[in-house]
């Protein structure tokens, strides 16, 4: 049995009491470590050898109960699963820090009451319809194809490393967040539940279209469950339910109908069609502003060179889309 | 002080389930649990769930074959009971919201697994404890109860004959708090970290079990530890028998399949103390592969390609290439028996009833015993939800016809002192030094095969860590989320555990199930088909018997 060769790993690590600390600051070490050691691991020893007091939360350290997610590198990350040596190959060192859009508590440790509330937000049990019962005795009849339709969604363990790592909630905290979505669109394509309709219809103003499809959700996302793909989705499944009727829907719309048309945007007709003339009039001082600043935005846009190329994008989409 | 009727600690499966039971019985229900529900360690359960739904499998089947993995140890009317409630257990699972895997005609699909007669393990990919975790919390979302997040329990009052309820430590603000209940179900899980290779999450400290056992409760069978046999090298992360189940086979570094030696009819899918023992004597016979990590044998999936290992085993694939670097399609998984499960525990009827009034336990926590000297994969999710609903109803009913209890200030105050005088000391011991004292002592004299000098050893061992636990010293002064002292009351917890299970394995000269000395190496049934009750003593735990319910099923050797 022959030692691991290990290489130096130095770790800066986020320390902060509120309350009791000033300010936050970052402790300093080095540690000797095979490059496969997960940075939780290392965490650990580091409680263990050097300094007891440091707090963060942890458990089956094995990506399943979704408890040790941190920033590691300014990445939001499951800390159980992130090797080091990688890190520090890319890095030169390790920064360790809480996740973010949840206020801390100590050191690595955050206030998660916004994060659960937002997931029992979303209503996250079956709803039923009491001319639906249950079968009695037996399992609903489920085939495997139904179960595909729940996409990755199952696999989420709650760790809010995309609730960490979301612009939109930084900017609203009203907004569900990308793993409330996800669970929201895994209730949504449930054949048991009877309530699809009114989900979508309710997450609407709820702040679905909140959603800046920046992806760093599923960038995020340890188990793969690619929030920011089931969030594109549910818009899908809701205009198709209530057509457009959020100005974030209409806009989606309005945008499809201008590339369409000309191939460009019209940025005048999408405001308009986003919010309405009489919406917009309020900010008639501000759009004269922007016109004074950008004359061109007066003319209407000619349809560019390769049209027929967006037609043919067009219709391929449309032919996805029916298959 | 808080005041509840019904109070459930731990709020895993078998926590939920209670506490799911208790609300419909019109109780007034409080979860005490020191991890967010959804983070418990029933979430980290892959492989499935046992029910003998099939049209050519039956209950009786399911019966026999539990009796034989326990060993004869297990008792019949408890497992009785429990094959029975299976179909309807799953089911109801399946009406909350779970998401099963499923077969092509819509039915819910199953596999085989160890020691079973036919495939009825239910299973949603290899994260079913996580479907079945996800979808009781989410049905329990819409009953009425309190949750304590991130509570620990340090203490269990019990006075004028009955439990008053407990002492508990909220993380957040470093209080100790009493908590009034008329009844109390303990279903805190296992103490697998006792163990330094171990399958069991970092939070299985067995604090329930502790404090009920410090408060007078029985312990049942604690020497009976499972070994898991194929965690993952070097972090003992768990590889789903579900592997197997699906055809995963063993070989040892002479590419022998050698299960064909120890079990010559269904090789691999023996149960799982046989197969534990096969790779732990493949390796002492110099067959093992050697590394830095130490000595392995090889898990191979290759020969089910691609998309059965993917889509079946799609955490095992992350494990393996996270965590050991190893492509499972490509490529041999290194593994060796792990600690992953304990059949012992808190002592408890058909109905989670423990010889305290007004104290129910479930789960891993508990002890019916339905799995005897050894549990059968697919058999430890389905007790969590059978039994948990037990608990839950009985401990409704105890607290319907039960008057107002009481903890004192006095009750706080006592819970509280020992971590005060720890965190004023000036000088003394570190929690974490000694937590791993004790698994390796644990690891290294009362593994898998057991001897009398081993465990002498080892006894004395615990103890001495006990005595220098009492001076254990907890630096960190803080108030918020003190892991420092946290790890100390677990280490408090995980020592009085230990010392269980190494004085009930001393005792007990024969072997039964997961339970081998080397010097007894036969089952003795005409001494030892018994439980070994321990009750805890002024010089340790003091050891009773207690005789196995039968009903129909006489003991045989078991073969595999």
């Amino acid at each position: 049995m022959s030692a691991p060769a290990t290489i130096k790993v130095p770790i800066s690590v986020y320390r902060f009491e509120p309350g009791k600390d000033a300010a936050p600051h970052y402790q300093e070490f080095t540690l000797d470590l095979a490059p496969h050691t997960p940075i939780l691991s290392a965490l650990l020893q580091i409680r263990s050898e050097q300094d007891p007091s440091l707090s963060l939360r942890y458990s089956c350290r094995s990506a399943i109960c979704g408890s040790c997610a941190m920033q590691v590198n300014s990445k939001s990350r499951l800390a159980c699963e992130t090797p080091v040596g990688p890190e520090v190959e890319r890095h030169g060192r390790i920064v360790i820090e809480p996740m973010r859009n949840q206020p801390v508590l100590r050191d690595l440790v955050v206030d998660q009451a916004p994060f659960w509330r937002q997931y029992d937000g979303i209503e996250p049990h079956l709803k039923l319809d009491p001319r639906h019962p249950m079968p009695d005795g037996a399992p609903n009849p489920m085939t495997p194809e139904e179960v595909d339709r729940f996409k990755e969604t199952p696999r989420c363990i709650a760790c809010a490393a995309c609730y960490s790592a979301c612009p939109a909630v930084e900017a609203d905290p009203a907004f569900p967040g990308p793993m409330a979505l996800a669970k929201l669109y895994r209730f949504v394509v449930d054949p048991r539940d009877q309530a699809h309709q009114d989900r979508l219809v309710r997450i609407q103003p709820g702040g679905l279209w909140l959603c800046l499809r920046c992806h760093l959700c599923t960038e995020a996302c340890p188990k793969d469950v690619r929030p920011s793909e089931r969030i594109r989705d549910l818009k899908e499944m809701a205009i198709q339910v209530q057509g457009a009727t959020e100005a974030g829907s209409r806009h989606a719309v309005a945008f499809k109908e201008n590339i369409g048309e000309t191939g460009l945007l019209n940025e005048m007709k999408l405001a308009r069609q986003t919010y309405g003339l009489a919406a917009l009039a309020k900010e008639l001082p501000q759009g004269a502003r922007i016109l004074r600043k950008k004359p061109e935005l007066r003319k209407r846009p000619h349809p560019i060179q390769g049209m027929d190329e967006v037609e043919q994008i067009y219709a391929a989409l449309d032919r996805k889309e029916d298959a | 002080m808080h005041r509840h009727e019904v109070v459930v600690v731990g709020a895993g499966l078998a926590g939920q389930r209670a506490a799911l039971a208790a609300v419909e019985a019109g109780r007034e229900v409080a979860i005490v649990s020191k991890l967010h529900p959804l983070r418990s360690h029933s979430g980290a359960a892959q492989g499935g769930i046992n029910a003998a739904v099939g049209k050519e499998d039956s209950v009786d089947t399911h019966i026999y074959d539990t009796v034989k993995g326990s060993d004869y140890l297990g008792d019949q009317d408890a497992i009785e009971h429990f094959c029975r409630e299976a179909g309807p257990t799953v089911i109801e699972m399946e009406h909350f919201g779970t998401i099963f895997s499923r077969a092509p005609d819509g039915s819910l699909a199953r596999r085989a697994f160890g020691g079973a007669g036919f495939p009825r393990t239910i299973y949603a990919a290899d994260r079913t404890g996580l479907a079945l975790l996800q979808g009781l919390w989410e049905h329990l979302g819409t009953a009425r109860f309190t949750l304590y997040q991130e509570w620990d329990v340090t203490q269990l009052v019990v006075r004028d004959g009955r439990v008053q309820g407990i002492v508990a430590f909220d993380r957040k603000t470093g209080d100790f708090t009493g908590i009034a209940a008329k009844s109390v179900v303990l279903a805190t899980g296992p103490a697998g970290r006792i163990y330094g290779r171990t399958t069991n999450a970092h939070s299985c400290t067995g604090d329930g079990i502790a404090v009920a056992y410090e408060a007078g409760a029985q312990l049942k069978d604690m020497e009976f530890v499972q070994f898991h046999p194929t965690a993952l090298l070097e972090s003992s992360i768990l590889i789903t028998e579900g592997a197997r189940g699906e055809g995963g086979i063993l070989k040892n570094a002479a590419g022998e399949r050698f299960m064909s030696k120890y079990a010559p009819h269904v090789l691999e899918l023996a149960s799982r103390d046989v197969v534990s023992r096969a790779i732990v004597t493949e390796v002492l016979g110099g067959h093992g592969f050697d590394g830095p990590y130490g000595q392995y044998v090889h898990l191979e999936l290759m020969h089910l390609g691609k998309e059965k290992v993917e889509s079946r085993l799609q955490e095992i694939c992350d494990y393996s290439r996270r965590f050991a670097g190893i492509d499972p399609v490509t490529q041999p998984i290194p593994v060796y028996p792990a600690q992953h499960y304990m059949m012992g525990g808190i002592s408890t009827d058909i109905r989670g009833a423990t010889n305290v009034a007004g104290l129910f336990a479930a789960g891993e926590a508990a002890c019916v015993s339905i799995h005897g000297a050894n549990r059968l994969g697919g058999n430890s999710l389905l007790e969590t939800l059978v039994f948990g609903k037990e608990a839950g109803m009985a401990a409704a009913a105890f607290a319907a016809k039960t008057g107002t209890s009481e903890v004192t200030p006095a009750d706080v105050d006592a819970a509280a002192a020992p971590s005060r005088a720890w965190s004023n000391r000036s000088d003394g011991e570190d929690p974490s030094a000694l937590r791993t004292e004790m698994q390796r002592t644990m690891e290294r004299y009362v593994g898998i095969y057991r001897t009398e000098a081993d465990l002498l050893e080892g006894l004395q061992r615990i103890r001495a860590v006990r005595q220098r636990f009492a001076n254990v010293r907890v630096v960190d002064r803080s108030h918020v989320y003190n892991l420092n002292l946290t790890d100390a009351l677990e280490t408090g917890h995980m020592l009085e555990l230990a010392e269980t299970i190494v004085v009930g394995a001393y005792a007990r000269t024969e072997s039964r199930g997961a339970h081998s000395r080397v010097d007894f190496p036969k089952r003795d049934d005409a001494r030892w088909m018994k439980h070994t009750i321990a009750t805890r003593g002024p010089d340790g735990p003091a050891l009773s018997y207690a005789p196995v319910a039968y009903t129909r099923w006489e003991p045989k050797e078991r073969v595999y």
